[in-house]
């Protein structure tokens, strides 16, 4: 038995109703390396991790801890034994104090009556967290946090808990570059007290930078494990999709028209005097770090975000917007960065969130027409290649991808000629980025204006026509397509 | 474009064999057969035609108030002001029905207009007030109450017409009229929810508020449309149940809008909004009115009766979830 | 600022609704009521009883509805006791939970005068009816009309309440004495016309004609209870008998529809009760601190003399 691997899953396989999520899959885990975990949304990642952590029982298959066979029945288990996870979508008690968080189910006790020691509590915690460099009193509710310093604190947490093994699920999905930075530092020091680090993410410049070691799945299916150092770039998307993508963007020349969005003196609360054109059949990249404002100038727009001074251009008009509907009548479409709260209706189906925004084409009247509806969803369905059983299937249980296809259907839909991206591609894997990219090619092809909203820099290069740098609420920089590069976005967007 | 075909599902929850689906699909139901199966067993006085039409005779009001209050949890809100809503409107309706005074339609616009107004001002409170519906329908169940007794100086409004009095009481082609209302009802709520952009946008704004109001729906408005309808209907209700009893009483419907409240949830209606249909909340209703039936009918002692019924409704919601 | 506004609006205006009701501060004689609540058409006639006699005796009534809650009703007698009152007249919520209020009342030196239910502490005095007598009265009487044999139905009040279970004991005495009396059924329907009428509905479905009598523990049961036998017209078959005499039951025992129903003098209770008040404060009463006003039976015969009152 190799004494190197701290974890080590063998043959595992895990069916859920109508699906075979994972085929005999295995794995194995080195002290102080990370491993990262590869594949599309539906490869099984999530569910083999779900299945270390102790969240599911594998239908077959043995997993081994420091070489002893182990059966998890709860997450608790896993965590005493010293595995622990950092999810995506972190899951902190927000009322609680940022050592109470940590401490959670594990507090110190005083030996008297076993009351809680604050003082303890605090003081270990504030240690933890100096030793992550985190600057940020621990006595602070959870709710306070950025996302990034939450992280810290799920990383101390992990650290308290004595964790051998750290499974971290998308970490940067919300990190701003220096973030990013930051939290590298500390996988590197994790990696250094021997820690093993399981790394899933969809970005593939990062897991090149941090891997040791990298294992991808599709289908279900174990495809390969090897060493960093054997896998470029280009052969890692191939592995991941199963075929070779010549390039993900395949964006052509394009010849703009007619202004057709202008916005002058736009001011609202986190950003000021914004000006700036959009033609149509063009696209305008606004790159910028979290937090500087983009997102609320593109809210703004589509009215979700008060405006508090400036105008709005559209076609030559001057027009209000006071809420979404008024952007709408304007034909002015977004596809907002926050899927979950502002562009599905989770609980609903997929026909019904397509269709949401513009039942007016397929009604008499107050009354649906249903057969028109099916129609026009058969064909949005078809059109946007969105993977779904059934056009009645709930949203919530479809990819990321399929559910941001969705979103974008519903835009569509609404024949709206100026078209707000902000972070299209967050959270979806590499298959769905491309056809996604490819859609909004074609629209700008059309004669559509699109604004695209990205804190990835690759995409933001890749396809916008004009880069607007926002810093601090304001545009620092216009760059043109053949000026911009990474380096010089970064920074202007920093300082 | 270079788009690919049609694909077909690949990582779907889907349901695996026959029975388990239909029965995740059709739980409540099995639960209300498998509820009058035991009393049919138990007491040959309950699976007759009389006593059938005289379940869904009492399970009426209830019925439509369980209808009017499912567009609002349905819309993600609550409304607690039925039971004094109905008071107030069966009262308010009865002091324009005395023999000889207004006719008929006098006390029926009156009743359903004060429904309706009461749920302007809850749907106004509560979107331009930006005030929990929780508190705001909390509030108007003491006001309707206090109304209630204001308007009839804390006495039953009786000696009332006799073409009023046929609302609750009468029959048409053999069929009680409360039955045909509470029929038209469903028929009506069914309609807008499943083939009316309203109904859609009310599915929306409770699924996802801010989705809704994104996806350029005037939230503010359906929300007060579900308020409306909700009161509209507790005012017919109460048209109903003054007319049934033949007065208005002040005092009537006393936490009517809890029993609203279980046959919408019973009917598979999520509290936090989005979901449920209209045909789950009228078998709800009328699992709570068989179970009311039945226990009268073996006549159980009153306080076994509640646990009892307590225990089946649990029970139904169990086998609903379970499955 | 807006708010600001609306609140000071708020506060001016509550302030001066208030104030209406501390203005004349002259040495009348003020007496505080504590009424069970004010939502039961009875304890509303006992109410304006009340407070015709104060009107005629130039006395000021505070009247407060303790809506069924006997916690609500103690801090009333509280108030009653802060604001000095001269005597306070106590309609109890309940037997156990209302007595700390006469206890309060006592202590600080006022008189309480307990009306038409009692308390587990002695008030000063008591003015009332014997709620037994009532189920007596009735349940005699439907037993007269069945030839003293034949199966019953009762209908009670909320299980529990003093009312009810002196009304039951009351009326099971009577059954105890006749053996061709037999209760089939015996179900709560809350005092609630509406409860009742469903009531009955499903014990003609499960009974039909074997019903020969109902009592119900009230008139408003009562009268759900006849529109569900006149809807199956069995109302001719069955005999029904039920307790306080409302205008309602009136009305239907002069039709002849109504068998009988059992009167309870609110007048009686409200104008003794401001009387028996006064004579405390005055210090006049000496030996008869208990006042029982009798039931009276109504039937088709003697009903108008009450439907005047």
């Amino acid at each position: 038995m190799n004494q190197q691997y701290i974890l080590r899953a063998e043959n595992i396989s895990k069916s859920f109703p109508g699906v075979k999520a994972l085929d005999n899959v295995q794995i194995s885990i080195e002290r102080g390396k990370v491993h990262a975990v590869l594949g599309e949304n539906g490869a099984g990642k999530s569910t083999l991790m779900k299945i270390l952590i102790g969240m599911l029982t594998p239908d077959s298959g043995e997993i081994y801890y420091k070489g002893e066979r182990i059966k998890f029945t709860s997450v608790h288990d896993a965590i005493k034994t010293g595995l622990s996870m950092i999810h995506q979508e972190l899951l902190p008690f927000p009322e609680l104090s940022i050592a109470e968080n940590i401490f959670m189910g594990n507090e110190p006790t005083s030996k008297f009556l076993g009351w809680i020691n604050q003082k303890e509590m605090n003081k270990s915690a504030a240690l933890l967290m100096n030793k992550l460099g985190a600057k940020v009193s621990v006595t602070k509710a959870m709710k306070e946090l950025s996302i990034a310093e939450m992280q810290m604190a799920e990383i101390a947490k992990a650290i308290s808990n004595k964790a051998e093994i750290i499974i971290m699920d998308e970490p940067t999905s919300a990190l701003s570059n220096r973030e990013v930075d930051i939290l590298f530092g500390i996988i590197e020091e994790l990696k250094q007290q021997g820690i093993a680090i399981i790394y899933i993410s969809h970005k593939l410049d990062e897991i090149l930078r941090i891997s040791d070691t990298i294992t991808i799945m599709r289908d279900g299916k174990h495809i390969t494990t090897c060493d960093k150092s054997e896998l470029d770039h280009d052969q890692l998307i191939a592995l991941i999709v199963g075929r070779e993508l010549s390039s993900i963007f395949d964006k052509k020349e394009i010849n703009p028209g007619e202004v057709v969005l202008s916005v002058k003196g736009l001011t609202g609360a986190k950003f000021k005097a914004i000006n700036f054109n959009v033609r149509s059949g063009e696209m305008v990249g606004i790159a910028g770090l979290m937090g500087s404002g983009r997102t609320e100038i593109v809210n703004a727009i589509y009215g979700l975000e008060k405006i508090l001074k400036g105008e709005i251009i559209v076609k030559g008009k001057k027009v209000k917007i006071r809420s979404p509907r008024d952007a709408i009548k304007n034909s002015i479409g977004l596809v907002s960065e926050d899927r979950k709260k502002f562009g599905l209706v989770l609980t609903s189906t997929v026909k019904h969130n397509i269709t949401i925004s513009s039942l007016r084409k397929c009604s008499n009247g107050p009354f649906l027409n249903l057969k028109k509806e099916n129609q026009i969803v058969d064909e949005q369905i078809q059109k946007l290649s969105i993977k779904t059983s059934s056009p009645d299937q709930i949203v919530n249980f479809l990819s990321g991808g399929n559910q941001q296809k969705i979103v974008i259907s519903k835009v569509l839909l609404n024949d709206a000629d100026i078209i707000i991206f902000d972070e299209p591609t967050r959270g979806i894997d590499i298959g769905a980025k491309s056809e996604i990219y490819r859609l909004m090619t074609q629209l700008v092809k059309d004669g559509k204006a699109i604004i695209l909203i990205s804190s990835e820099l690759t995409e933001i290069l890749g396809m916008s026509d004009r880069i607007l740098v926002i810093h601090e609420g304001a545009i620092k920089v216009e760059l043109s397509k053949a000026e911009a590069t990474q380096e010089l976005i970064m920074k202007h967007a920093m300082a | 474009m270079n788009f690919k075909k049609f694909t077909s599902p690949t990582h779907l929850i889907e349901n695996s064999p026959g029975i388990a689906k239909y029965f995740k699909k059709y739980g409540i139901f099995i639960a209300l057969l498998f509820i009058c199966i035991i009393l049919t067993i138990a007491t040959p006085n309950f699976l007759t035609l009389q006593n059938m039409v005289m379940v869904l005779r009492q399970t009426s009001i209830n019925g439509i108030l369980a209808i009017g209050v499912t567009f609002v949890i349905i819309s993600g809100g609550i409304d607690l002001s039925l039971g004094s809503v109905v008071a107030l409107t069966g009262v308010a309706a009865a002091s324009f029905a005395h023999p000889g005074t207004h006719g008929l339609i006098v006390p029926l616009l009156v009743g359903i207009l004060i429904g309706l107004g009461i749920g302007v001002i809850n749907g106004l409170i509560i979107t331009k007030g930006k005030v929990a519906a929780f508190i705001v329908t909390l509030g108007m169940m003491t006001i309707a109450r206090g109304l209630a007794l204001v308007v009839s100086d804390g006495r039953p409004v009786s000696n009332l017409s006799d073409s009023f009095n046929f609302i609750g009481g009468g029959a048409f082609l053999n069929i009680p009229i409360p039955i045909l209302l509470f029929a038209a009802v469903i028929i009506l709520s069914s309609i807008i929810l499943n083939y009316t952009k309203t109904g859609r946008y009310i599915y929306a704004v409770g699924g996802n508020e801010n989705a809704a109001k994104a996806s350029g729906i005037n939230v503010h408005s359906i929300k007060m449309f579900t308020y409306i309808m909700c009161s509209g209907l507790a005012g017919l209700a109460g048209i109903v149940l003054a007319s049934r009893i033949t007065t208005g009483q002040p005092n009537a419907g006393v936490a009517y809008e809890l029993d609203a409240i279980a046959a919408v949830v019973i009917g598979g209606t999520s509290l936090s909004g989005g979901a449920g249909k209209i045909i789950g909340t009228v078998v709800g209703a009328l699992i709570i009115g068989v179970i009311n039936n039945g226990l009268d009918l073996l006549n159980i002692t009153s306080y076994s009766q509640q646990i009892i019924k307590g225990l089946i409704i649990i029970g139904a919601v169990l086998l609903d979830r379970k499955n | 600022m807006k708010k600001i506004q609306l609140a000071s609006l708020l506060i001016i205006f509550v302030a001066w609704a208030l104030s209406g009701c501390n203005r004349n501060q002259k040495k009348e004689i003020v007496i505080g009521v504590s009424m069970l609540s004010l939502q039961s058409e009875f304890v509303v006639n006992v109410k304006d009883a009340m407070e015709a006699r104060a009107k005629e005796k130039n006395i000021k009534l505070i009247i407060t509805d303790a809506q069924l809650t006997a916690e609500k009703q103690v801090q009333q007698v509280e108030t009653f006791i802060s604001q000095k009152v001269d005597a306070i007249i106590l309609n109890p919520c309940e037997v156990e939970a209302s007595s700390p209020a006469v206890d309060k009342a006592k202590a600080a030196g006022i008189p309480i005068v307990n009306v038409n239910s009692e308390t587990k502490s002695t008030p000063n005095a008591f003015v009332g009816s014997r709620d037994e007598e009532a189920g007596e009265i009735a349940m005699e009487q439907l037993a007269k009309l069945i030839n003293y044999s034949g199966n019953v139905v009762i209908m009670d009040g909320n299980m529990g309440q003093a009312a009810q279970i002196k009304r039951s004991v009351g009326a099971m005495n009577v059954v105890a004495k006749y053996p061709n009396l037999k209760i089939i059924a015996e179900q709560t329907a809350q005092w609630d016309r509406a409860k009742a009428m469903t009531l009955m509905e499903n014990w003609i479905q499960s009974y039909g004609s074997k019903i020969n009598a109902v009592f119900a523990q009230n008139d408003e049961m009562g009268m759900g209870a006849l529109q569900a036998l006149e809807q199956v017209k069995l109302k001719s078959k069955v005999v029904l008998v039920s307790v306080d005499a409302i205008a309602d039951a009136l009305q239907a025992v002069k039709a002849g529809r109504l068998n009988a129903t059992v009167y309870q003098d609110a007048k009686g209770q409200g104008a003794g009760a401001i009387d028996i008040a006064l004579k405390l404060i005055k210090k006049e009463l000496t030996d008869k601190k208990e006042v029982l006003i009798p039931f009276k039976l109504v039937t088709i015969e003697n009903v108008n003399d009450f439907l005047k009152k």
